[in-house]
């Protein structure tokens, strides 16, 4: 049943453009290869404050690759409250977080509905999970935060047609990007954290040559590797030296327990540049 | 401070426990707050509203566009503190997915005035363009998400719906994909058997045929909401559309399906530059009975913010188009109240000109 509350176009259903040379050959992702060190995250641009009329809000911009033709994160946040429960809702000791990812209908390669899929409910819960660790939630009992992040734009190679498999790699670097706008929102509105948390991404990638052995990057896009093994989100707090979530996704063989844990010191390393990032963002607004 | 509020002063209080600071007074009484700062003491004094700005005084703007990679047009508007970012996407769709369509009896070289209007009314009949807003974004505290859209995001979308179409912005032809059948037709068995009716038949078929149209779905995103969202969507919604470029598509027979060709991307045709220009109707007297008037004044505020917008119930928008030499109206809407008649409206565009002339300007070009 159509939504009648929006306007839906035409009934017959539309499909987004096709191009010649898609068909048929195999897509060259040579000549794409990643240039930054492999523990390099790409630069960011973060700023508070751009939605003055919620109690806090965030602007987070990855720097475009630089081939051009993959564009950067782009996420704004805003984060309404402390504010009181709703008097149908039960009792709690501690505030109650929120967490609303949604792309926005132009952000991606295929164009987005106007209700939430599962993958940016997904989202939702993974950020939920990596603030709660960093809040002090019981400093507000009987209140309600709400968090929403609205990704403007989201990283994807546009040329790369037959990328498969790429969005599921996507949602880890959409979800560190969360974090951290999350995180300098929550701050912009003055709700007491132990510490700032960042989110961080490794991956084990394989790049394109037959005797190219996995090797393990920080913030990988997608696109320049011929294939991601595996990949881990982490929401790191620096101070305390602790993760409040932990996100791995992929094939790795189980006798190589250190590559886990490389994986995952990889991706604290990444979480620590963009609190670095982060705070120094927030010094500039107090100062 | 406290004493310097000009608003505090006649409420008569001499403890200094009962006077407020200008903030605090504007949000615990708005109304008289804003007719104190609208009605001066002195003579000499210009009213000012609480924002700082006289009645007549629009918000600057603001229009970047092209910052979306994803979308074929994009632009990002503020004034004040609205912000709204609009992505214009173009997807194809098939002759045969139109349940109504009827086939074009026009060429490809029809540049006439028929073929102009002909382009507009499949628009309209085709449904080919698709304005949402979405505004449950937080981009103020009365928009969350999770929420079916607001009344106010219907409106607004139906509102640039209709005006999209009643202005005929959008050049119709720009969007239609052409194909010419080549010479030799692709029934060849046919023709051999029904010999001099199927030459005939294929003389027909060499003229060029619609056989696909772009379809535009034009997002808009509210980042940051401080009232008047009608003009600032508007503005996005065009500056997009002068942005969009969709890439060259023909139709492939063999695979039976539209393709698009890389690189030479060709602009999407806009005629005029209709621009926005809301009002709001300030009342001396809060809840005057209807029919009323007397004694009541009023101030006629230029593009209202979030808290003017809360106080005045009478709105007026009107759209104009000053780029073909004289001002051309395209839409005159007016919501609530009794104040503003035809005397007023007239005045109304001349201020809705000047607007023009500044959101021209930031457009560029």
């Amino acid at each position: 049943m159509a939504d009648r509350r929006r306007i839906n176009g035409p009934p017959g259903s539309t499909m987004p453009p096709v191009f010649e040379d898609d068909a048929g050959q195999p897509e060259v992702k040579s000549g794409k290869g990643r240039d930054r060190a492999p523990t390099a995250i790409r630069k960011m641009f973060l700023k508070t404050g751009v939605t003055p009329s919620a109690s806090g809000s965030a602007y987070l911009e990855f720097e475009k690759s630089n081939k051009s033709d993959v564009s950067g994160l782009k996420l704004s946040c805003t984060v309404h409250g402390p504010r009181s429960l709703p008097r149908s809702s039960p009792f709690s000791p501690h505030i109650v977080l929120s967490a609303h990812v949604k792309y926005a209908p132009f952000a991606t390669k295929q164009r987005r509905g106007y209700l939430r899929d599962p993958s940016e409910r997904d989202l939702g819960t993974h950020l939920e999970t990596a603030l709660r660790g960093a809040i002090i939630a019981d400093r507000w009992p009987k209140s309600g935060v709400d968090i929403i992040i609205s990704i403007i734009e989201g990283d994807q190679d546009r040329e790369a047609s037959k990328s498969q498999g790429d969005e599921t790699w996507d949602m880890m670097n959409a979800l560190s990007g969360c974090i951290t706008v999350a995180s300098a929102a929550l701050a912009d509105a003055g709700i007491d954290c132990v510490d700032t948390v960042a989110g961080g991404v490794a991956a084990l990638v394989q790049d394109a040559g037959d005797d190219s052995t996995p090797r393990i990057v920080v913030d990988p896009i997608p696109s320049e590797h011929e294939k991601v093994l595996g990949a881990c989100c982490i929401a790191y707090l620096p101070t305390r030296d602790e993760v409040t979530n932990l996100w791995f996704k992929g094939d790795l063989p189980a006798s190589d327990a250190g590559l886990y844990t490389q994986l995952v010191e990889n991706g604290i390393q990444a979480s620590r540049n963009a609190n670095r990032v982060l705070v120094e963002c927030l010094g500039e607004t107090t100062s | 401070m406290a004493a310097a509020s000009p608003a505090a002063a006649p409420s008569g209080a001499q403890q200094p426990s009962l006077t407020f600071t200008r903030p605090v007074f504007a949000k615990l009484s708005p109304h008289p707050y804003l007719l104190r700062t609208l009605s001066p003491d002195s003579p000499g004094q210009q009213p000012t509203r609480n924002n700082g700005r006289s009645p007549h005084q629009s918000r600057p703007i603001q229009i970047n566009t092209s910052s979306l990679s994803q979308a074929h047009g994009s632009s990002l508007v503020r004034t004040g503190d609205t912000t709204v970012i609009c992505g214009v996407r173009g997807e194809l769709l098939p002759v045969t997915a139109i349940p109504q369509f009827r086939p074009h009896n026009g060429t490809l070289y029809d540049q006439d005035e028929n073929d102009e209007e002909r382009a507009r009314k499949e628009l309209r009949d085709y449904d080919l363009l698709v304005p949402n807003i979405e505004m449950a974004t937080g981009c103020a505290p009365q928009f969350l998400p999770g929420v079916p859209p607001t009344t106010l995001a219907q409106t607004l979308s139906t509102r640039v719906y209709s005006l999209l179409h009643g202005a005929g912005v959008v050049d119709g032809r720009g969007l239609r994909v052409w194909y010419t059948p080549e010479k030799g037709g692709r029934e060849g068995s046919g023709m051999e058997v029904e010999g001099e009716e199927g030459e005939q038949e294929e003389e027909e078929e060499q003229k060029p045929e619609v056989v696909a149209y772009w379809v535009l779905y034009i997002d808009l995103l509210f980042v940051s909401f401080d009232g008047n969202p009608f003009d600032a969507a508007w503005a996005a919604v065009l500056a997009a559309l002068r942005d969009t470029e969709l890439p060259v598509a023909r139709w492939d027979p063999d695979r039976e399906m539209v393709v698009c060709r890389k690189g030479g991307d060709k602009k999407l045709g806009i005629r005029g530059l209709p621009v926005a220009c809301s009002a709001a109707v300030f009342l001396e007297k809060e809840h005057a009975e209807v029919g009323g008037g007397e004694g009541n004044r009023h101030w006629i505020l230029l593009d209202p913010d979030r808290s003017e917008e809360g106080l005045c119930k009478e709105v007026v928008t009107v759209v104009v188009d000053c780029s073909e030499g004289e001002t051309r109206v395209r839409s005159i809407e007016k919501q609530g109240g009794t104040v503003i008649g035809r005397e007023l409206i007239r005045g109304f565009i001349g201020v809705a000109e000047g607007r023009w002339r500044e959101v021209k300007e930031a457009m560029g070009n």
